[in-house]
């Protein structure tokens, strides 16, 4: 279990992040949710040690991290740009960790990894040869080898399309699920964050708006900023699509 | 903000800062202070006896006319190169030729151009014997002026070609469609974008020329230059250091001013958000007067360039105009001369190595640490002084505070001259190629176990690779041409070729001079064409 308390952080005299409080179970999907500049990177270089926190602790499996530098936290993370090594091929980019320590990985393990996430014919490609969703696969399956205790993703769907972006979620639930692994997800995109995790926690101005299941949130926005931004967008989406297949049944009704 | 310890790029920008306080602040403070004492103190004499002089108000007048006269010239030139490359439907092959030719000069020495318009335009020239009749007294002025702009040629080419290269060209489309004539389309799409540039190549040509003193040495004649002033004062019959250091602090004047002014017109350069590229109108007269003109102002120029090879290998020119290679095998067979041919790759591939690791570092550094702001820009101000400061003036400096220490007459003394020298250029060179690359790359690595050393290795020189080859050629090729601050620090035994051109000017051995210049040049090309076709095929490859 993941237990951040009284986290502040400021930069410059600007307040980031206050008192932020929160508990994630092992092998929840937890997304954190936010308009830019609310803080949520902030948060997610927090825990993955990047940063440090001014005020709080970060108490994991029942012990304090807070002074753990990153390497030795044990987590990981998928960037946004997926920061994928252009002078390796895929394969020598999955297996980069393994140079390091060769043991965390058996080469069965890695072949999984390769498996469920279908990168088999892809190995010996050059990493701009990929697509946008190949190039996110890779960056988790490089993360996966790593047997991360905990998995950061840093708005993972964003720089993907339509179909490819569903298909990226189901791995991604997956992976969570068979690894019984802990992820965390940043994203500012409701529709992704609702529809993708266990628990969404919905950040704004530095502060928790409110955590809970998808369901919850739907069913009681706890303030006005859920409602107005999280919600509100949801509901124009549904009912542009109900709209859209509305008109499609009303002219197959022709 | 970044929690990673960084022990190692602390500890790098320590060395290099230490390496820029002994070898540039302290020579250069040394240097102000040898121009401010007297036997009964600190004071003002030397200025005022400098100054007051006709000799040096003269020298520095003519100095400022010839190399502003100069920097114009250049840059309209250069202009005109550059316009036939990116705006006309030039034949491919052609606008190559122009490109590579352009840059040319910037692989000979600058005292070599000198000695070629003498026997050029010379009453013994090769063009006066061609012509039949001398075109134009070449001491002085007009001679000072043909070497200058050949010699700034090529960096003003640079900077206008490479701004040219990153106009959005659509934009000219749009003026047309919007009803601008011609001349309108002109100077809104392509004068407006390139003011900066133009300004900026104006100032770089100028500092250029006033500080060289390669050209002066050979074609200067009674035309007094700053440049010769305070050769003769250092070195010439009579040695004044104190009067010396004088006119160098007034050598550093206009550069320091020509440099902040670089940095002001900066900001008028045009950024696009995209470059695109358009078809150019068909336009017969567009393109056949710029096609003439490059190729007139490259005819000249290679002209020039022609006597570098016809004098060594003639008999006796211009008496006996028969081929031999008789003053080429003397020069490879006679050790004094051959041998200086060898200092010079050693100094040049030792400063090159030397500099990669220096600019690597301090780019390092400033690119990709989290070190604190303030302590970054000290590493940029340093790039911003040497850019600076003129290399007769970091020679004198090191001249006056090595002496006497084990330092005096080393190749490295030679070697760390070019490397703070010429450090401008290739830093922010390595600066911008290590600010593009991806900037999680080192947190990623280190998640997967390597320290920072190991990323550097596996992750961040494997992608610098083009980079790093054009700083050190970058690096090789200036060591190779430099004669400004060496002249000073050159011992007997650590003669590089370009000093032994100096010194075989007093002996008229100009057979051995363009020999030795020719050994420059097919250096520096063997060199560059085998980096460019190794940075091809990595780029290739990627």
């Amino acid at each position: 279990m993941l237990e951040l308390r009284n986290i502040k952080k400021s930069y410059d005299g600007v307040t980031i992040l206050k008192d932020i409080n929160l508990k994630i179970e092992d092998g929840e999907i937890v997304s954190i949710l936010g308009p830019s500049g609310c803080g949520k990177t902030t948060l997610l270089n927090l825990i993955l040690g990047l940063t440090d926190a001014d005020q709080g602790q970060i108490i994991f499996d029942g012990k304090d991290i807070t002074n753990v530098p990153m390497e030795k936290r044990g987590f990981n993370i998928v960037f946004q740009d997926y920061a994928l090594f252009p002078n390796l091929n895929v394969y020598k980019n999955i297996t980069y960790g393994l140079k390091n320590k060769p043991d965390i990985s058996s080469r069965e393990e890695v072949e999984d990894f390769i498996e469920l996430l279908g990168l088999k014919p892809h190995l010996e490609k050059k990493i701009e040869q990929l697509s946008g969703g190949q190039k996110q696969r890779v960056a988790l399956a490089r993360t996966m080898v790593m047997k991360p205790k905990i998995l950061l993703l840093d708005e993972p769907l964003s720089a993907l399309d339509g179909v490819i972006k569903e298909s990226i979620k189901q791995k991604i639930k997956q992976i969570a699920r068979d690894y019984h692994l802990t992820t965390i997800i940043v994203t500012h995109d409701p529709e992704e964050a609702l529809t993708l995790s266990d628990k969404v926690m919905i950040v704004n101005e530095g502060g928790i708006s409110q955590f809970g299941a998808p369901e919850e949130i739907i069913a009681s926005p706890r303030n006005n900023f859920v409602k107005e931004f999280i919600l509100n967008q949801l509901e124009i989406k549904k009912n542009n699509i109900f709209s859209l297949f509305q008109r499609e049944m009303a002219a197959q009704a022709v | 903000m970044v929690k990673r310890k960084e022990r190692e790029i602390k500890d790098i920008y320590v060395i290099v800062l230490a390496l820029f306080a002994a070898f540039l602040a302290i020579p250069v403070v040394r240097l102000l202070v040898e121009s401010f004492v007297e036997e009964a103190g600190i004071g003002l004499a030397y200025y005022s006896e400098v100054l007051t002089e006709r000799g040096f108000t003269k020298a520095l007048a003519n100095s400022v006319t010839v190399s502003l006269a100069s920097a114009l010239l250049a840059t309209v030139l250069a202009f005109i190169l550059a316009y036939s490359i990116q705006y006309t439907n030039l034949n491919r092959k052609y606008k190559s030729v122009i490109r590579t030719l352009a840059v040319l000069p910037m692989l000979l020495p600058t005292i070599t151009y000198g000695f070629a318009i003498i026997y050029s335009f010379g009453k013994q020239g090769l063009l006066t014997r061609l012509f039949g009749v001398q075109l134009f007294d070449i001491y002085g002025f007009n001679g000072l002026l043909f070497g200058y702009v050949i010699y700034t040629l090529p960096i003003s080419f640079m900077l206008i070609h490479n701004t040219m290269g990153f106009i959005d060209k659509k934009f000219m489309v749009v003026s047309r469609v919007m009803g601008d004539s011609n001349i309108a389309t002109f100077l809104q799409t392509v004068m407006r974008p390139l003011l900066g540039t133009l300004a900026a190549s104006m100032v770089q040509c100028f500092f250029l020329c006033f500080t060289d003193y390669g050209i002066p040495a050979s074609v200067g004649g009674e035309y007094d230059v700053v440049a010769t002033v305070l050769y003769n004062e250092m070195l010439g019959s009579i040695p004044n250091f104190n009067r010396g250091a004088v006119v160098a602090v007034m050598m550093l004047i206009p550069s320091v001013i020509s440099i902040l002014l670089l940095h002001y017109l900066e900001r008028y350069n045009v950024r696009y958000n995209k470059i695109s590229t358009i078809e150019f109108r068909k336009n017969y007269l567009r393109d056949g007067v710029f096609g003439t003109l490059s190729g007139l102002i490259l005819l000249v120029m290679l002209s020039i360039f022609a006597v570098i090879f016809v004098v060594p290998l003639v008999q006796e020119w211009p008496y006996q105009t028969a081929f031999t290679l008789e003053h080429v095998k003397s020069v490879l067979e006679d050790n004094s001369l051959f041998g200086v041919h060898e200092n010079s790759i050693f100094v040049a591939a030792a400063t090159a190595v030397a500099g990669l690791l220096v600019t690597y570092g301090a780019a390092l550094a400033s690119a990709r640490s989290s070190l604190n702001g303030k302590l970054k820009s000290v590493i940029d101000s340093i790039a911003l002084v040497t850019n600076t400061i003129p290399g007769m003036v970091i020679g004198i400096a090191f001249m006056l505070i090595f002496t006497g220490t084990p330092l005096q007459n080393t190749f490295w003394l030679i070697i760390l001259c070019n490397v703070v020298h010429f450090f401008s250029t290739p830093y922010l060179m390595m600066k911008n190629s290590l600010s593009k690359l991806n900037s999680s790359w080192e947190t990623t690595a280190s998640l997967m176990g390597d320290n920072w050393i190991k990323t550097i290795v596996r992750i961040v020189t494997p992608n610098m690779t083009s980079t790093i080859l054009e700083v050190f050629s970058y690096y090789f090729v200036n060591a190779m041409v430099t004669v400004s601050a060496v002249i000073f620090i050159a011992g007997a035994r650590t003669m590089v070729i370009t000093t032994k051109i100096k010194e075989l000017q007093y002996y008229t051995k100009f057979n051995e001079i363009f020999v030795l210049s020719l050994l420059i040049l097919f250096t520096n090309l063997i060199v560059k064409g085998v980096l460019s076709l190794v940075i091809r095929k990595t780029e290739r490859k990627k």
